[in-house]
């Protein structure tokens, strides 16, 4: 029959033609592919391969991408050309409506990192079925790894699209060991200064946790533009991917030093 | 949900008006709110299967549709969806392949609105004001080919629409257009159904 030979032609083109996936039901479905699971936990043991001798150090910060792909992998390029830079944190906001496909892009473009990298999770991430698309994405929202006797706290402290208050416990459990290391770094995509999105009295309590455990420096994202305020404990706010810049924070020894790189 | 409820006894009414409208007489014209025809289809970003009734308007110009789409959770990895959508066809011309067998080019956009708890269609009093658009909407673009066979002896149903489609997002067509990294490819996906003339 002429009728069918004619759909069933054409109904094959079609899905040999268009690759991954061939049916899509819904923006916010929130099925993430097996191989983007679990990046967290991945880079983590990537990192534990990274050996090093001394006390000196950089890593780099970037933040905020949005929609804005084209500078996250301009960023990426450069980030890979220089050695001396052994991993990247992403501070948040992965996604701008926190669709899986958002997601997914920024995966797959982070993909080309030579070097591990670790994320917060930012307030656009928690839209719509975000949050569930990080936690089987990435992982747990606040954790911490340890690097060269230096230790790295990423921390959420997102509240109104989460609706809950930030774990201010696990963050004061997490740092109470902060005398065994060299340095402490704290990471949280809402900054403490310039936006109020987090209410007086979360704020006081982050800055007071930071410094009753020593942190050497608390970088945030969202505002999507630089700040920096030097005291006992340091606050830097990175600028977001609209343009490609980043910051990178070379460690050394008690030490550290800020560079914002703008390509 | 009440809203779902409310929405399958609106379909559900219009398959039954449709199917009692057609008993008294088959020659006269029928009033103008009874669809002309019911739908059902599978994917295209507006649920698993999405199913409604709809309109041939301005001398069969445009096909306007009502949809109710469902993902379930095994699905979604997440709450169950619920999409309305407002489908629009347009077919570009037609082309007589057979006895009763037209082939028709199509091309069209819907507009989807959720309708769960994750999203918002206005953005809620904690935000301060333009924080965020709103969430819950969504448009798709396709292309597609459409196959009409029309019965020579109707019983009950007196033609069928089948279609397969080429469709996206407005979100992803924004991203591959404005950033290399975002292929087209990448954000192509197939639909296909039928439509049901009474």
């Amino acid at each position: 029959m002429k009728f069918l030979k004619i759909i069933t032609l054409f109904g094959l083109v079609l899905t040999f033609t268009n690759c991954n996936p061939i049916f899509e039901y819904s923006v916010y479905e929130a099925d993430v592919k097996t191989a983007h699971k679990n990046t967290t936990a991945k880079n983590i043991k990537l990192l534990e391969n990274t050996k090093l001798e001394s006390q000196d150090f950089k890593f780099a910060f970037i933040t905020d991408v949005h929609y804005f792909y084209n500078n996250l992998r301009r960023v990426i390029e450069d980030i890979n050309k220089n050695k001396a830079i052994l991993f990247v944190i992403f501070g948040g906001d992965i996604a701008d409506q926190a669709l899986l496909k958002e997601y997914e892009i920024f995966s797959d473009i982070m993909q080309n990192l030579n070097k591990p990298y670790f994320t917060v999770i930012g307030n656009h991430d928690y839209n719509s079925n975000g949050s569930i698309i990080y936690k089987e994405m990435f992982g747990d929202y606040n954790y911490s790894f340890e690097f060269n006797n230096n230790k790295f706290v990423l921390f959420d402290d997102i509240i109104w699209e989460s609706n809950k208050d930030p774990d201010f416990d696990w963050l004061s459990l997490e740092l109470s060991d902060h005398a065994e290391f060299n340095q402490v770094f704290a990471f949280a995509h809402i900054p403490v200064d310039v936006s109020n999105d987090l209410p007086a009295d979360m704020k006081e309590t982050y800055r007071s946790i930071m410094i009753d455990n020593n942190v050497s420096l608390s970088t945030h994202g969202h505002t999507h533009s630089y700040f920096y305020e030097a005291g006992k404990v340091d606050y830097l706010i990175v600028p977001a991917l609209k343009e490609p810049t980043y910051g990178v924070i070379h460690v050394k020894d008690d030490l550290f030093n800020i560079e914002i790189i703008e390509l | 949900m009440k809203i779902k409820k409310r929405l399958s006894v609106f379909i559900i009414l219009l398959f039954f008006t449709k199917l009692y409208a057609q008993e008294p007489n088959l020659v006269k014209d029928q009033a103008w709110y009874i669809p002309d025809y019911v739908k059902m289809q599978f994917a295209g970003n507006i649920g698993v299967v999405s199913v409604g009734a709809g309109y041939q308007l301005f001398d069969k110009v445009l096909y306007s549709e009502l949809l109710y789409g469902y993902v379930p959770e095994s699905v979604s990895k997440a709450a169950k969806i619920h999409l309305i959508t407002i489908k629009n066809t347009f077919p570009i011309f037609r082309k007589e392949i057979g006895k009763n067998l037209t082939i028709t080019p199509i091309a069209g956009l819907t507009t989807t609105i959720d309708i769960g708890t994750t999203t918002f269609t206005t953005l809620p009093s904690k935000y301060p004001a333009d924080y965020y658009i709103p969430t819950a909407f969504h448009f798709t673009l396709f292309g597609g080919v459409m196959i009409h066979k029309d019965f020579r002896k109707p019983k009950i149903i007196k033609g069928v629409d089948f279609y397969v489609e080429l469709g996206t997002v407005e979100t992803y067509l924004w991203y591959a257009i404005t950033s290399k990294e975002v292929r087209l490819i990448d954000i192509f996906s197939t639909s296909f159904g039928v439509n049901f003339y009474f």
